[in-house]
């Protein structure tokens, strides 16, 4: 974290969970500000500017979800969810509800703190820029040119919307039901099978190995995930 | 109704026709001078319509012929006579005779319909009666005892037999006091499975059972209504058909109440059983990977402290971190046995390609298959395929993990996928020594392990859970050996993928 030094917001009741994210955090020079409740939480992200907020769903006094919404009323700030595993219909209520990644419960410090990384640089810098680069593929959004190899690629319209959607929230997992809306509007909530379509169709495009893709990642039962 | 009547008073009710007729003779006799022989005729009439009424058609007719018998020995000159004098009497007698057995078979008729109402009015309250009870009764013991009950008032022994619906041969449970023989069973299941009455009336009064009807509910048959009378009278028994026809279906009807009401109460008791286990295995799932969470994060600090700590001691810190991983690994796959178990899994289905958690899987599993050979062969074009993905990672984890665990780490690991006929299959394959040939067929059993003393961690857990997955999407999974490794194949059940319309080429 060079630029500025980041607040980070740990909400999470269990104190052993806690001390171990708050330690990683300040050895990477963050801030780390400690929440034992939902409500203490919400107070420190009023207080100050927060840059992250690391929040467990499993909290005592609040439902996660309830925290999202009334926290996603007036502030921006990039939300990291700690959850168990098995939990999608969690995962995903969070994740439509604003939050912008999560984190299967038990992670290690190495996955925690990648994510925390991506969330910030995405925070600080955005991904506003018109020429994305992964692996062998290039994209030119303001001349809407996709190559692969110095090769141009030929992508319909939908490929190309939906790649879009997935550059613009490189790192970020979005779930089934945002990248229906953002690609074919609202009111298509029936089309999970067209979009993986489309995936696996802008992965046999644009992946090396389609079967094992490497930029254009299955987040199973919850979405998918763009990585540079 | 006559046949209602004792036999006894049936007699005699003769007698008191004759003796009537004798005193309206005897009560008349005296007045032969002062009345005119009309008057007597109607004061007769009058005798012959009371017996009429009172003592039915038989008695009446008698009685009309015993009336112009008496009228003309002692009223018609010559006295004490039948002789007859004047020729006009015999129309006297005719008309007498006639009018009397008119009369005899209007009355009779009056009195018979009157006392048929009384029955059936009788009849319609005791079955009012019998319905209300049994409205009331909530096993089907007291049902059987509601009935039984009411057949003793028309002198008849009840069995309610309830069909065994769970075995495909007719066999019944009895309730009531009288225990059927082997012929009875028989007449009994061949009206259960023919649905009509059966009736043995050669056997009446030997204290067996010879009317058996069918109860027919609305959906099916649900047993037979065995009728012991306590007399020989098969008339008596024939006569009381139509009561015995509607105790049957207040029967049926009352029985199938009794059937749905334990029905819905049983399936009320499973839901909140579920309900308990479910919030049981996730509470626990909780509880557990908290203080795991704590270790993996605590150790892996160990770890990455700055300045660091002496090799050993982060080497340490490393296999903390990694014995809790792979305690995690553990308590999930036993509480993903437990859910799967309790039936608490519901699937989550949708129509998606298979690549897709075959993608997921391998990147799940980088640390494990870093170094591995992984071959994967789709087939091109594969259809969409219905099932749950997150439940199908799990199956192709726990395949891949079996497959690199028991092969050496040279050895190439293979995911072949493809379609045959209404099937999608797919088989995870390795280069290495393939299951112990005495324990292939049991490898999908819980705790089955394929050694007895194994040298590889695990619960043995892996593959019986990939069973009971493929299982509730409806497909197979079996274990063999190929030359030169083992390979587990499994089948998932294509379908008809949803339509998709193509975006228009510009």
């Amino acid at each position: 974290m060079s630029e500025t030094t980041a607040r980070v917001i740990v909400v999470e009741d269990e104190p052993q969970i806690r001390r171990f994210v708050c330690d990683a955090l300040r050895r990477e020079t963050c801030v780390a500000i400690e929440a034992a409740t939902a409500r203490q939480g919400l107070d420190e992200a009023a207080g100050g500017k927060a840059d992250l907020v690391i929040l467990d769903l499993g909290l005592p006094d609040m439902n996660g979800i309830d925290f999202i919404r009334d926290l996603r009323s007036w502030s921006p700030v990039p939300i990291l969810i700690l959850s168990a595993r098995s939990a999608e219909r969690d995962k995903i209520a969070a994740l439509d509800t604003g939050a912008d990644d999560y984190l299967a419960k038990p992670f290690g410090v190495g996955e925690l703190l990648a994510r925390v990384r991506a969330l910030l640089r995405r925070h600080w810098h955005g991904d506003a820029k018109p020429v994305h680069q992964f692996g062998e593929v290039e994209v030119d959004l303001s001349r809407r040119i996709v190559s692969r190899c110095g090769a141009e690629i030929h992508l319909t319209q939908i490929e190309y919307r939906l790649l879009a959607v997935m550059l613009a929230n490189s790192g970020k997992v979005l779930t089934h039901r945002h990248l229906i809306h953002e690609v074919w509007g609202p009111g298509h909530a029936d089309r999970g099978h067209y979009l993986r379509i489309y995936v696996g169709r802008l992965r046999q495009k644009l992946e090396t190995d389609p079967t094992q893709p490497q930029h254009i990642l299955t987040e199973t039962g919850v979405g998918y995930r763009f990585q540079s | 109704m006559d046949t209602a009547l004792p036999s006894s008073w049936r007699r005699a009710r003769y007698v008191v026709a004759a003796v009537l007729c004798l005193l309206t003779m005897l009560g008349t006799l005296p007045l032969r001078e002062l009345l005119d022989l009309a008057n007597i005729v109607m004061i007769f009439l009058l005798t012959v319509f009371v017996a009429a009424v009172w003592l039915g058609r038989g008695p009446a007719v008698m009685a009309a012929f015993l009336a112009v018998a008496l009228f003309d020995f002692f009223f018609v000159p010559p006295h004490l006579s039948f002789a007859v004098a004047d020729g006009q009497y015999l129309v006297t007698f005719a008309v007498m005779l006639a009018v009397g057995l008119i009369t005899s078979h209007l009355g009779a008729l009056l009195s018979e319909r009157t006392t048929e109402a009384q029955s059936r009015e009788h009849e319609t309250r005791a079955l009012y009666q019998l319905a209300r009870d049994l409205g009331g009764a909530l096993t089907v013991g007291q049902v059987a005892d509601i009935t039984q009950h009411f057949l003793a008032t028309v002198d008849m022994e009840g069995t309610v037999l309830v069909a065994d619906t769970q075995r495909e041969i007719a066999s019944f449970h009895e309730y009531g006091g009288h225990h059927l023989n082997d012929l009875e069973q028989g007449f009994a299941r061949s009206a259960y499975e023919r649905r009509t009455i059966v009736e043995t009336d050669t056997l009446a009064g030997m204290g067996v059972a010879i009317v058996f009807l069918p109860l027919v509910a609305p959906a099916h048959v649900l047993g037979v209504l065995a009728l012991a009378p306590r007399t020989d009278d098969v008339d008596h028994v024939r006569s009381l058909r139509p009561l015995l026809e509607a105790v049957a279906s207040l029967l049926a009807i009352t029985l199938e109440r009794l059937h749905y009401a334990e029905a819905a109460q049983s399936s009320e008791l499973q839901v909140s059983a579920e309900r308990l286990r479910t919030s049981i295995l996730s509470s626990l799932s909780h509880d557990l990977r908290t203080p795991l969470t704590s270790l993996v994060g605590l150790a892996d600090t160990l770890v990455q402290r700055q300045p660091p700590l002496d090799e050993g001691a982060i080497e340490t810190a490393g296999i903390i971190r990694d014995q809790a991983h792979a305690m995690h690994h553990l308590m999930s796959n036993l509480l993903e046995m437990a859910r799967l178990q309790a039936g608490a899994v519901t699937l989550n289905k949708e129509w998606q390609p298979f690549d897709e958690v075959v993608g997921s899987s391998a990147r799940l599993l980088t640390g494990l298959l870093a170094h591995r050979k992984l071959e994967i062969g789709l087939s091109r074009n594969l259809p969409l395929v219905h099932f749950d993905a997150v439940l199908l990672e799990r199956v192709l984890c726990n395949l891949l993990e079996n497959a690199a665990k028991y092969s050496p780490p040279e050895a190439r690991i293979q995911v072949i996928a493809g379609t045959r006929e209404e099937w999608l299959e797919v088989s995870i394959g390795n280069d290495g020594p393939g299951f112990p040939a005495a324990r292939i067929d049991h490898v999908f059993d819980p705790f089955a392990r394929g050694e007895r003393e194994p040298a590889v961690a695990g619960t043995g857990l892996g593959l019986a859970i990939c069973k009971a997955i493929i299982e509730a999407h409806g497909g197979t999974i079996v274990a063999e050996n190929r030359p030169g490794g083992a390979c587990v194949r499994f089948t998932l059940p294509l379908g008809t993928p949803p339509a998709m319309e193509e975006e228009a080429t510009p």
